[in-house]
């Protein structure tokens, strides 16, 4: 097994990285902006013309949903998620929420978050 | 369109209980994600016949907690092998910040974490897992074999138990904060 972990992480660094795959004539969009928590919502628009793949992942966008969990539900890997909700992105099918990946998280969130988590 | 994503990560080495903060924090059955990685050798512009080489898959633990209607709060461990950086840099990118767990028993299985967050300036606690109690150690020492900065706050923490869990949460939001109003 290629991913065994032998104990010694120093030899090992760097010597796997995301499988580079094609989807619909594109390529792993590792420098997209699309970050794994990013959460998207499925657009009014009619689908008919999506192929069965892309179906699938409107369907599980009913309500606000990150990538990460679309992979997760779906067992699709990252890479390959990421790609085909850059897709339904452009194509006009998703919107998108705000990402997680911002320089500075601004002090409005922190309030909200720590509140939210002093209410749990 | 307002839908903001906010992301925790949970980092420490091997079996320090990373997955066991997330469950008993979210909210719903901590999923698991993959993603597939192959040989950094093969170069990336190779797309043809990726079935014929070597691939393998680094499975992603992950938690949810809604906030409020337009803030999810998503918490991430981190996969327990250190080689694949690349997926922390990922996780760490626009990240509230991190949670270390450390193992009282093998103080040494975190340090790679702790480096990891410290080199890149950002907020991180570290959350001290006392399986069943048994500490041997005083916090200055754990500070002094973990060589934290005396900035970074440590909590004591059992993360089976949700409350537990919480506070330590807590400690990284109020550590964010501090840090965001006193830029390092
Ligand atoms: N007594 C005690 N046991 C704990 C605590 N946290 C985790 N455990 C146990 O320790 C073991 C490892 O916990 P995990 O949550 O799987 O650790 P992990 O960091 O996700 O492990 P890897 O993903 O393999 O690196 C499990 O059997 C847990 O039940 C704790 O606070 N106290
Ligand atoms: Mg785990």
């Amino acid at each position: 097994m290629p991913d065994r972990w032998d104990g010694d992480d120093e030899s090992e660094a760097g010597r796997f990285v995301p499988l580079y795959i094609l989807v619909n004539g594109r390529t792993s969009p590792r420098d997209s902006k699309l970050d794994l928590a990013t959460q998207v919502i499925a657009l009014q628009v009619d689908a008919n013309r999506l192929e069965p793949e892309y179906v699938q992942i409107l369907n599980q966008c009913g309500n606000w949903i990150s990538i990460a969990e679309i992979g997760a539900y779906l067992r699709i890997p990252l890479t390959i998620v990421k790609v085909m909700v850059d897709v339904l992105l452009e194509q006009g099918y998703l919107g998108i929420g705000s990402p997680a990946q911002q320089k500075v998280i601004d002090m409005s969130v922190l309030d909200a978050l720590l509140a939210g988590l002093e209410r749990l | 369109m307002d839908r903001t994503s906010v992301k925790i990560v949970v980092a420490g080495g091997f079996g320090t209980g990373k997955t066991t903060l997330v469950s008993s924090v979210s909210e719903i059955a901590p999923l698991t994600t993959e993603e597939l990685l192959t040989e950094a050798s093969l170069g990336v512009d190779d797309t043809t016949h990726v079935e014929d080489k070597t691939h393998t898959t680094v499975a992603l633990d992950f938690g949810r907690i809604t906030i409020s209607p337009d803030v999810v709060l998503y918490l991430f461990g981190t996969p327990g092998q250190d080689r694949f950086w690349f997926m922390w840099d990922e996780l760490a990118q626009g990240a509230v910040g991190a949670i270390v767990l450390v193992d009282t028993r093998r103080l040494d299985t975190s340090f790679a974490a702790v480096d990891y967050f410290e080199r890149r300036g950002i907020p991180f606690v570290t959350a001290v897992n006392q399986f069943n109690g048994q500490c041997a150690y005083t916090e200055e020492e754990i500070r002094g074999a973990l060589e934290l900065d005396p900035q970074v706050p440590l909590v004591w923490c059992d993360a089976r138990d949700r409350e537990s869990s919480k506070l330590a949460l807590i400690a990284l939001v109020r550590h964010a904060m501090n840090r965001l109003r006193v830029p390092a």
